[in-house]
């Protein structure tokens, strides 16, 4: 995924502005005015950050519909909101798994919600799924997601929202994970399609069809709703976890998740270790002060210079420079070019050379970490040669 | 499905915040010393990324049992820092009336009584078993799940995975940006030389 969609948006930074560059135009600023505090966010943003973060194109018209979040960095407290609409099925998985859902299941309200609800992850899921534990309230802002969610399942023909609120405060109110049945529905055979959900969004009860044959006590109904509810989780968990599609049964599903958190835990070990042994030669206390000086002259143009800086403010940062590193002669900036991002196009770079050679090239001199009492002169050579 | 880019952004911010605040004493310490340091800066900015869920409070809380971690997690959080660690409502139970609990088992095991003697088959005490020894597993693997129920644990593994898979996607990338300028230096400082030995013949 990740060389594909850098590709892409690669290739769509070396065009004229499109609404991705816009896009990602905001986040980039956003992102440099919080690495370099200082930094006036004049700057434009490219494609190239977002490439790092391998956006592929059809997701970078997602994010038209959700405003960046442009918090400074004090404030962690505002992230929460905005970072509260995090999860976003790709509309093609989306509707897949909606079909994959729909078809099994065609009895019960409760779990058709869910599945739209894991689908389009908005906000105000949130509360829902903690089940009413810790209900905070700045989970609650979802001014960006309230547009989108609607529309996507819109499609599949069910006004889902009201009845995902109508959960949402049946759990607030009672602050009970058990299902709760309204007293009418211990009628099974006859009875109107209990999906349809009222239009009212806080209705306390929770529709749950009784299918014919079945016991219609209420505790064969709450378990019955309760296994649903597992059911629907565990075939999301299946749809994420890969190879668990075809595996039938609770418990192997059960052990192919716990494998895979185990992995990716251990990943994060190994990948942290590997990050330690580049470490050493890296300081990051320079950092501020650094960028601060070198990016307060530069006039950042156009998108496709906005992308260099993109990365190459990205890559400062985490790479940060050595405290001597100020100036860099214009030579090592074809260089640095190349080094920083290896999938960036370099025409792309190149057009905009002129702009951004400070810029780019302490943050090149960085990346390669090298001390700054020895090493420049022989790295200055060797980019000399390379020329 | 997928992380945001909103999280993502916003865990990449945490995580350069953490290591420029935990890169004062780099040269000091050892390999080890620097591993957990990553490691801490980045399980604290994906959880602090998150915002407030189940799994991000218990894996604050676990961070912050030990002492050396706390000055650490008080930089990163700031303000936060009080709102996630502290307890909510004690480890929160779900309220349970008790004499409903207690009509309900009854009501279950007298229908799974009457079900088992017909059958004279165990196998649905051996799959719960299983299952339940997996369930347990699980929640010892995910951050705070042991007080969760059942459902609500499937939600929070759900979201951790999506994360941790995020972290270690970002992690990556991190890795490839400091290294690739180093492969590509390496490799480059190879060319002028065969350059100089094609010119010399």
């Amino acid at each position: 995924m990740e060389p594909g969609g850098s590709s892409g948006v690669g290739s769509g930074n070396s065009g004229t502005y499109t609404p991705e560059i816009a896009e990602s135009l905001r986040f980039e600023e956003e992102i440099q005015s919080l690495i370099h505090q200082s930094f006036d966010g004049s700057s434009a943003a490219g494609g190239s950050f977002t490439a790092l973060l391998g956006l592929p194109a059809n997701q970078a018209v997602e994010l038209l519909h959700h405003p960046g979040p442009g918090e400074p960095p004090a404030s962690a407290a505002s992230s929460s909101p905005t970072a509260g609409d995090l999860w976003r099925l790709r509309l093609g998985e989306h509707h897949a798994a909606t079909d994959a859902l729909r078809l099994p299941f065609g009895g019960s309200s409760t779990f058709v919600e869910r599945a739209a609800r894991f689908s389009v992850f908005a906000t105000d899921d949130s509360p829902a799924s903690s089940s009413g534990g810790g209900l905070s309230p700045g989970l609650k802002a979802e001014p960006p997601d309230s547009d989108s969610p609607p529309t996507l399942p819109a499609p599949a023909g069910r006004p889902r929202r009201p009845s995902k609120r109508k959960e949402c405060e049946k759990s607030k109110a009672k602050a009970v994970a058990k299902k709760s049945k309204s007293a009418e529905e211990n009628t099974s055979a006859v009875k109107p399609a209990a999906e349809e959900n009222t239009s009212g969004d806080k209705l306390p009860y929770v529709h749950v069809r009784a299918r014919r044959g079945q016991a219609t006590d209420s505790h064969s109904l709450a378990e019955r709703a309760r296994r649903e509810k597992i059911n629907a989780r565990m075939k999301l968990l299946q749809d994420l976890v890969p190879g668990c599609s075809k595996i039938t049964g609770t418990a192997l599903v059960l052990d192919e998740i716990i494998n895979h958190v185990q992995s990716l835990q251990r990943q994060v070990e190994f990948l942290s270790m590997k990050l330690a042994a580049v470490n050493p030669r890296i300081d990051f206390s320079g950092l501020d002060h650094i960028l601060s000086a070198e990016c307060g002259p530069l006039a950042v143009g156009s998108g496709c210079g906005g992308g260099a800086s993109g990365t190459a403010m990205w890559a400062s940062d985490t790479a940060a420079s050595t405290g001597g590193i100020r100036r860099m002669p214009p030579p090592q900036q074809i260089w640095h070019l190349d080094l920083v991002h290896p999938q960036q196009s370099s025409t792309v770079w190149e057009n905009n050379g002129a702009a951004h050679p400070h810029f780019l090239l302490s943050p090149a001199i960085s990346l390669v970490g090298y001390d700054p009492a020895g090493s420049v002169p022989l790295n200055s050579n060797q980019l000399k040669m390379e020329l | 499905m997928q992380a945001t880019k909103s999280f993502e952004q916003a865990f990449l911010r945490h995580l350069l915040r953490g290591f420029r605040l935990s890169a004062v004493s780099y040269k000091s310490m050892s390999l080890q010393e620097r591993k957990s340091a990553i490691k801490l800066s980045a399980d604290v900015a994906m959880a602090s990324a998150r915002g407030s869920r189940k799994w991000t409070r218990g894996l604050i809380t676990k961070l912050s049992r030990e002492d050396e971690h706390r000055s650490f997690l008080r930089l990163i959080l700031g303000t936060e820092y009080g709102r996630r660690t502290k307890p909510r409502h004690g480890s929160w139970k779900i309220p349970r009336s008790k004499k409903i609990v207690r009509r309900s088992l009854r009501v279950c095991s007298r229908r799974k009584n009457n079900l088992r003697a017909p059958h004279g088959v165990k196998s649905g005490v051996l799959a719960r078993t299983l299952v339940e020894k997996r369930t347990h597993a699980l929640k010892r693997l995910v951050p705070g799940g042991e007080s969760l129920d059942g459902c609500s644990l499937l939600d929070e593994a759900l979201d951790y995975v999506i994360s941790l898979r995020a972290q270690v996607d970002l992690m990556q990338k991190l890795l490839t940006t400091f290294e690739a300028p180093k492969l590509r230096a390496l490799s480059k400082c190879t060319l002028p030389e065969r350059k100089a030995s094609f010119v010399g013949k």
